[in-house]
């Protein structure tokens, strides 16, 4: 009885570990990629009182490399990634990939068209987006 | 000196709970050198490290995002990118070379003279 408790065990066993062969640990290393439309990139949008922060990940791309275009506050970011793959090298893994992408946001509340600021450092591009005057908070004094 | 002590830890603590995530790496080889490139999007030189020990490329690169405001969506945010690689034994460790450009980490792995391929002439009788 007790062999056939283990055996059961061992079979659970053999299948939390292709589970994991599979698909990774559910918070380890390769986790941060799954569910992610490769070609796109990750970003984040970052509110404060008065302006807007978007930061996107684009590693490998030069600032002429990335186009971004505002209209009220439709925003549409876009780019083209190029691997130039030195010559006369063989490859042994090629995990990152051309690719161009384009995304775009609504964003909450407009923004000044001629207050924006686009830096790109070390791989991620910040864009720094002013709040327009009439979406900015406003103090109420009481009589 | 102890507060410094106790700073490294405190550091060391806090990197340890960051997420470990695998950065998507190109290599290439030809006869003098092997390349790695590897996608770091936001990790800054300092917070580098390449290791290369007893057939072992090691690299870790960790990344803080500046933390103002509040977040209407966060797809990413602090981690630390970490992966492995074995490379031949014959690589000449003095020779490495590491750059960091546009967010990828790109490091040059020369071999040394000896492991490099060799045509043997043949001697006349």
């Amino acid at each position: 009885m007790f062999s056939r408790i283990n055996d059961i065990n061992r079979m659970f066993g053999t299948m939390d570990l292709l589970r994991d062969r599979l698909f990774g640990e559910p918070d380890g290393p390769f986790s941060y990629h799954r569910g992610q439309v490769p070609s796109l990139p990750k970003t984040n949008l970052v509110e404060n009182s008065d302006h807007f922060e978007i930061q996107a990940e684009v590693p490998g791309l030069s600032k002429e490399d990335l186009e971004i275009k505002l209209q009220g506050n439709y925003l549409e970011i876009s780019g083209t990634r190029s691997i130039d793959s030195p010559e006369g090298y063989r490859v042994h893994r090629q995990e990152r990939s051309a690719n161009s992408f384009s995304r775009s946001f609504t964003l909450p509340d407009d923004v000044d068209d001629e207050r924006v600021e686009a830096v790109l450092k070390d791989g991620i591009l910040y864009l720094t987006l002013a709040k327009s005057e009439t979406a900015k908070p406003k103090q109420i004094t009481i009589n | 000196m102890s507060n410094a002590l106790t700073k490294t830890f405190d550091k060391k603590a806090e990197n340890n709970q960051l997420k470990k995530v695998i950065p998507w790496v190109d290599i290439y080889e030809n006869d003098d050198e092997i390349l790695v490139h590897a996608d770091m999007p936001g990790v800054k030189k300092e917070d580098v490290t390449v290791n290369v020990d007893n057939g072992t490329l090691a690299i870790s690169g960790i990344r803080r995002m500046p933390d103002k405001g509040k977040a209407a969506w966060r797809e990413f945010t602090d981690l630390e990118y970490v992966r492995k690689y074995a490379v031949p034994q014959s690589i000449e460790i003095e020779r490495v070379e590491a750059q960091l450009k546009d967010g990828v980490l790109l490091i040059r792995l020369p071999k040394s003279e000896t492991a490099k391929p060799r045509t043997v002439t043949i001697k006349a009788a």
